[in-house]
């Protein structure tokens, strides 16, 4: 589609500039000041805590071989039903050890349906200062993390960084910001408190995100 | 018909004296504030927090010019759209022809203020265009055709109680008013909605200027699915709200969450630039970015408030408010409640009309000091007061009475004669039991105060007895 006419455009920033002509005033910093986080000591136990905290589950295995049959095992807990899988050379490996009687709508197929569910998929980075997994439209597209019930992420203890400064960090290294339509810091399962301010799980998003965590054995990416 | 003004100081005196709307708005609050104190401790420096908030909106509002453009190229490299809106009426009517011209039935929108200050929803619907809210907060109000109440959590005057009757009467299969269940039945009644709209539409807390992206906060996850299920994504963001840098983030999520509901982080916190890529399988086809100026501009212009552009919208200054807390978001009329929107709505909606805003405070800074972005809130209403009293259509008679007041404060006999006087006539009037009469000169304290004993000596005649005595 062909821009539509937009005349302010040029009003608007002329009247931008004009306004800036003269600077505005700026706060003093504090007196003394410290990082404004603490330092991650130990990003594992910080991301195991975390989850704990936030209500994400997360479940550590030796290898992906475990990693498959945890997810196996999330899946047997769980109606029967169509399950949606990142198109992955990794998940697609891992196929067997957990597939069952199920039906798979593999992400390269199109987008997630209604009454997917579960989503499988891989993620960017997991971040230990906030329990939060990164994932981007590259992780099974836009809705794949958003539209079933169950979000199960599989992941490499190697994509575990300490904060959000070392995670923004690892996106901009790989691109990832260019390459993808979409990214999103997912930190525990969708929520609400909009009842009297009141924390209630599982609103429109999954009411469980599973991190399946393997500490060896990196999927191989790209 | 009555002004604001008039409007104003009528709601505040019903919403106050309403008990029950008071208890419901303090459960909310110390909800609040216990989410905050366990929150404060994910930060090892708060100070630090709001000092660095400050410094990234300062560089990016200081130069709007330069960070917008780099925005719109980025964004436009990626095949979105932007428009630029001088005015709500240029917004609105700029996505109602984009709903026309795509034959738009149903949109599923996710909670913004942006949109509520243009009014987007009542257009929509006068086109025939069916809009679903679907935080379920704005949800609830929108099921109860009220404005939002709060910024950050629009249904925070109602009860479980009262929820679950409104839930009955317009969605049905309401068994218990757990707030669980309750939440149960809106996933239900808009999954359809989201999975069948061709239209989402949002707001963006943030427009990343080096990566052109925007980003949009939500807890529920709403958000994401409007923005990938739809054939057509609509964002609609002021123009303030450009930030320079990606990494800028890493210290705004944190800080966001912290003050808008007491969260170390929203659940979700996305960055979505343009429609779908091309080697991407799911996403909108179209995506289109509302750049609204409707005012903004002018306060620009103004070096000494353009900080109350560096507001992120997170609600802490309403939530600390001694006057919200008594008279509640709707007695303000206006789209944004509390001190922000105090201090923001003469300058997008006029001094003259809401220059009243300006004296809903006590001034006790309690919002300057809950600002994530350090806005100087309290002074900024100081200021709207000069500004109404120079520029506004203010009475002769006031203008009469503080010259006649400034004279009498500037000459020490002056006072003490006027002083005098007054107190003679007050304890006279007294004597023959006019306090708290229609005849009280001290109507307007003693309506709603007890009259206080008027003393015979003033404080200097005491003052000059005692240490006279001494």
């Amino acid at each position: 589609m062909e821009q539509a006419e937009n005349p302010g455009r040029e009003r608007i920033l002329e009247r931008v500039r004009n306004a800036l002509r003269e600077t505005a005033p700026k706060h003093a910093p504090p007196a003394s000041s410290g990082p404004i986080f603490a330092p991650v000591a130990n990003p594992f136990d910080r991301f195991q805590k975390e989850c704990a905290q936030n209500l994400t589950e997360c479940v550590v295995t030796s290898d992906m071989g475990a990693s498959a049959a945890a997810v196996g095992e999330v899946l047997a807990s769980i109606p029967a039903g169509e399950i949606f899988v990142q198109e992955a050379p990794e998940l697609r490996r891992m196929v067997p050890l957990w597939q069952g009687g199920r039906s798979i709508r593999w992400s390269s197929e199109g987008g997630p349906i209604e009454a997917s569910q579960a989503t499988i998929t891989l993620a960017e980075a997991l971040v230990a200062q906030t329990g939060s997994v990164f994932v981007s439209s590259g992780c099974g597209g836009r809705g794949a993390s958003v539209a079933a019930p169950v979000h199960i992420v599989v992941a490499a203890a190697d994509q575990l960084v300490p904060d959000l400064d070392a995670a923004f960090a690892r996106l901009r290294e790989r691109g990832a910001q260019e390459k993808n339509s979409m990214l999103c810091l997912i930190t525990g399962s969708s929520r609400t408190a909009d009842i009297e301010k009141i924390l209630v799980m599982g609103a429109h998003g999954p009411r469980r995100l599973v991190v399946v965590l393997a500490l060896r054995a990196v999927p191989s990416r790209d | 018909m009555s002004t604001p003004a008039q409007e104003f100081l009528r709601n505040a005196a019903i919403k106050s004296a309403d008990l029950a709307h008071r208890r419901t708005i303090r459960t909310g609050i110390d909800h609040y504030e216990a989410a905050v104190g366990r929150t404060g401790s994910r930060f090892n420096d708060w100070e630090a927090a709001r000092q660095r908030i400050h410094e990234i909106k300062w560089e990016a509002v200081n130069h709007l010019d330069r960070y917008l453009l780099e925005f719109e190229t980025r964004l436009k490299a990626r095949g979105g759209h932007v428009y630029w809106a001088e005015t709500a009426e240029d917004a609105r009517r700029y996505i109602a022809d984009l709903a026309a011209r795509n034959n738009v039935r149903t949109v599923v929108k996710s909670k913004s203020m942006v949109t509520e200050e243009i009014d987007l929803t009542h257009t929509l619907e006068e086109k025939g265009v069916t809009v679903f809210e679907t935080d379920l907060g704005e949800m609830i109000v929108q099921l109860r055709k009220e404005p939002p109440y709060h910024l950050m959590t629009p249904a925070m005057h109602l009860t479980r109680a009262e929820i679950a009757d409104l839930f009955r009467e317009k969605l049905g299969g309401v068994e218990s008013d757990d707030p669980q269940h309750l939440v149960s039945v809106a996933r239900r009644a808009l999954r359809k909605a989201f999975f069948s709209a061709e239209m989402g539409i949002s707001g963006a807390n943030f427009l990343v200027a080096d990566s052109g992206m925007m980003a949009l906060t939500t807890n529920e996850g709403n958000g994401r699915l409007g923005s990938s299920l739809p054939r057509i994504h609509v964002a609609v963001a002021g123009i303030e709200k450009v930030i320079p840098r990606m990494e800028d983030l890493a210290v705004i999520w944190p800080t966001l969450a912290r003050s808008a509901v007491g969260q170390p982080i929203a659940c979700y916190n996305t960055l979505i630039g343009g429609p779908r890529g091309p080697n991407e399988t799911d996403g909108p086809e179209e995506f289109h970015l509302v750049l609204l100026d409707n005012g903004r501009s002018e306060l620009l212009a103004d070096p000494e408030q353009r900080e109350v552009l560096h507001c992120i919208r997170c609600g802490a200054c309403l939530n600390v408010c001694p006057v919200f807390r008594k008279i509640g978001g709707h007695s303000y009329g206006t789209v944004y409640g509390g001190p922000i929107g105090s201090v923001l709505m003469p300058h997008l909606g006029g001094l003259n009309k809401f220059q009243h805003l300006s004296y809903a405070s006590s001034l006790c800074g309690a919002c300057t000091d809950a600002c994530p972005a350090k806005i100087d809130l309290h002074h900024h209403l100081l200021q709207n007061r000069r500004n109404a009293v120079r520029s506004a259509d203010r009475p002769a008679s006031e203008r009469l009475a503080f010259k006649l007041w400034r004279w009498t404060m500037m000459g020490s006999e002056r006072f003490a004669f006027f002083a005098g006087v007054a107190r003679g006539l007050l304890r006279a009037a007294y004597g023959l039991g006019l306090a708290r009469t229609p005849l009280d000169p001290m109507r307007s304290w003693t309506k709603v105060h007890a009259a206080p004993a008027i003393p015979a000596k003033s404080f200097r005649a005491l003052w000059k007895e005692q240490r006279g005595a001494s």
